[in-house]
């Protein structure tokens, strides 16, 4: 069901403020602890007018921490809250004006879908007949005419989502601040709803930031990404930017499927092992024999059976394939490269040494491979194929020995 | 399969005539006969004399002054009940264990202990009550009556609030509070009609309990006809004095008020659970 196009030109939900600066809200420094354990550590972000950010990662990670200190249910220990411009890190929440979609909707179960929806108005002491035109607007733009009358609980999810949101954009919020906006939901129902809620975000062009652990909806919901990993922020950017070039190797195994492989940077080439990958780009901010992490998609493989890869893919090493499975749309095959982990002395950076494996003894690394339909079905492989493997995209990250060595 | 002598499954099931009929034939004595025999005794000299000794003075005062203090007692211990469940859910603070199971203690208590407690504390030489004066003196009075009544039924209501605030989602209120409402608001519109429910049967318990109070009532009230004494006093007394249709017609009316109170609480539960607002 799509939603209606809000007809009137004159209407628009996003608040009334001027917009000098096109940013709509914005995230200074901010630090949390709770007790001893460290809950945020210095976050910065901006949310653009219009924009839609998703602060994605696991749980623990402080992103519902983050949403709180937006809507003022939580104060920072250090850093800024600025919504247009303005400086609200000291306003109570009910001064703040955000609009909070919560987890559970957080509807009053004592109130009809309309009065839900005027609450924000009735108590801004609005007369009572702007306070119905406003409803029924709202109420028209996210579907629920018919239901106006009824209680949350005589509503499906998507429905008491829709009037949460019809809540919140009735005072015409400075940011709309989405908590797990689709945990409560079914598979199906959040694949619809997501669509439903990026149209309605793109009609009322309010800035909205959405929390999430829930990397395909990340994706799918956000202009940009940021990526939350134990209170600090890893990477921020576009989806393409942060699945494609992810920063750090945390974002590449978080967003969708990685391999991972150690290497040396050895003149404009990563060398793994015995192989050379040629990565003039990727490795220009290395300096020479500096370890790095080479990180690729499963989908970025190209396999062949002859020593000829095709265009555009750099040869990295040859392996066996050692599993081939499908998983409808796609066919995941399992490759255990010629290379094993070479015990290291101290001080070295981890390599690889060359092995070769055979049917019988497989011993090297495994990667992870994709390949589409077609290209599964224009050749055949079988486990204990001889193949050579060869990267289209990559990313090339510097490996720490240490966790904490940013 | 042949371990078959007790059919589960289809046929005439023993079990079920026999444990209902053991059920109820232990209930009938015990619960049932003597409530119903207040009212076969009450009426046996017929109406008319029931009648005169429901609207004798005396016992239309013990009614009414049980109705009044309880009243008193009921809107203290609801209205203190639900701030007092709201502060011990919403704060934590040194201490708050120990005020919640000394807010329960009352339950527990003997009533004529409760009593007794009251006299030495508000008695003309109790701790506070030896700085009033003689004209202003608390206790054998309707006030002591009060005072008992709030004593004694003061877990109820607060029992029966403090789940629901302890279960109430947070989310609800801090909604409230990012859609731009005050603490006092968000009380008014969000907090106070998901307590209706307890609130009412917060309150009826309350009043029940307080209109049936005897053991601390009969020692801090005097039991002064006419004055201070409440009905259960007067069912009591009217007996003592051999009058016994006097001490019927009171109990009838006492036992009535509860069926009707209890009545309300359990047929009224999913109302009051679930009774939404007006339209």
């Amino acid at each position: 069901m799509a939603l209606a196009a809000d007809r009137d030109p004159h209407v628009s939900w996003a608040p009334d403020r001027e917009r000098r600066t096109g940013v709509a809200a914005s995230v200074r420094g901010v630090s949390k602890r709770f007790k001893k354990s460290r809950i945020l550590e210095d976050i910065s972000f901006d949310v653009a007018e219009g924009e839609s950010l998703v602060l994605l990662g696991a749980s623990g990670s402080g992103k519902t921490t983050i949403l709180r200190i937006i809507a003022g249910l939580e104060q920072p220990d250090q850093g800024r809250v600025i919504l247009h411009g303005k400086d609200v890190t000291d306003l109570p929440a009910r001064e703040r004006g955000v609009g909070v979609i919560f987890q559970a909707y957080a509807l009053f179960p004592r109130m009809t879908v309309e009065k839900n929806i005027g609450y924000g108005l009735k108590i801004r002491r609005l007369p009572r007949k702007e306070r119905r035109e406003t409803v029924n607007r709202l109420l028209k733009l996210v579907q629920l005419e018919e239901h106006r009358k009824k209680y949350p609980w005589q509503l499906s999810g998507g429905q008491q989502q829709r009037v949460a949101i019809a809540r919140t954009l009735a005072y015409k919020p400075q940011v709309l601040l989405f908590d797990e906006p689709f945990g409560a939901l079914d598979a199906q129902t959040r694949v619809k709803l997501r669509r439903e809620i990026r149209s309605l975000l793109k009609q009322v062009k309010v800035p909205a930031v959405f929390i999430t652990h829930d990397q395909e909806e990340a994706l799918e919901l956000g202009d940009r990404i940021a990526v939350l990993n134990d209170g600090h922020l890893e990477q921020i950017g576009t989806p393409d930017e942060v699945y494609n070039q992810p920063a750090t190797e945390y974002v590449a195994t978080f967003l969708g499927a990685a391999n991972l492989l150690l290497g040396v940077v050895t003149q404009g080439c990563v060398e793994i092992g015995s192989a050379r990958l040629p990565a003039a780009r990727e490795t220009a901010r290395f300096r020479e024999g500096q370890s790095v992490k080479l990180v690729f998609r499963p989908e970025d493989i190209c396999v062949s059976q002859d020593a000829n890869l095709p265009e555009g893919c750099r040869r990295l090493a040859n392996g066996v394939i050692e599993e081939v499975n499908f998983v409808g749309s796609y066919e995941r095959l399992n490759v255990r490269l010629d290379l094993t982990h070479r015990r290291q002395a101290e001080h070295e950076p981890p390599l690889y040494q060359v092995t070769i494996n055979t049917p019988e003894r497989m011993t090297g690394v495994p990667i992870m491979v994709t390949r589409p339909k077609p290209k599964g079905n224009a050749t055949r492989y079988k486990a204990g194929d001889r193949v050579a493997v060869g990267l289209t995209s990559f990313s090339v990250l510097p490996n720490y020995t240490l966790a904490r060595q940013r | 399969m042949k371990i078959s002598a007790i059919r589960h499954v289809s046929g005439f099931d023993v079990a079920r005539p026999v444990s209902i009929g053991v059920m109820l034939g232990i209930m009938l004595p015990l619960v049932l006969l003597p409530l119903l025999s207040i009212f076969i005794f009450g009426t046996s000299k017929g109406l008319g004399t029931f009648w005169s000794a429901l609207v004798a003075p005396d016992a239309i005062f013990a009614l009414k002054l049980s109705i009044v203090t309880s009243f008193w007692a009921t809107l203290f211990n609801v209205t203190f009940g639900l701030f007092a469940a709201y502060v011990l859910s919403r704060y934590d603070f040194w201490g708050r264990n120990a005020v919640i199971v000394t807010i329960s203690l009352p339950t527990a208590i003997p009533t004529a202990v409760a009593g007794f407690a009251l006299l030495l504390l508000w008695g003309k030489y109790g701790m506070i009550g030896k700085f009033f004066s003689e004209r202003h003196q608390v206790m054998f009075t309707p006030y002591a009556i009060i005072l008992a009544n709030i004593f004694v039924t003061f877990p109820l209501a607060f029992g029966v609030i403090k789940p629901v605030f302890d279960t109430m989602s947070r989310s609800l209120e801090e909604a409230s509070a990012t859609i731009g409402a005050t603490r006092l608001q968000t009380f008014w519109h969000v907090t106070l009609p998901s307590l209706r429910g307890a609130i009412v049967s917060g309150a009826l318990l309350t009043f029940a309990r307080a209109v049936g109070e005897f053991g601390s009532t009969i020692l801090v009230s005097g039991n002064l006809a006419g004055r201070t004494q409440t009905a259960p006093l007067y069912i009591y007394a009217k007996f003592n004095e051999g009058q016994i249709e006097a001490a019927n017609a009171i109990a009838i009316v006492l036992a009535l008020l509860s069926f009707v109170i209890f009545s309300v609480l359990f047929f009224a539960r999913d109302w009051l659970e679930f009774e939404t607002q007006e339209a």
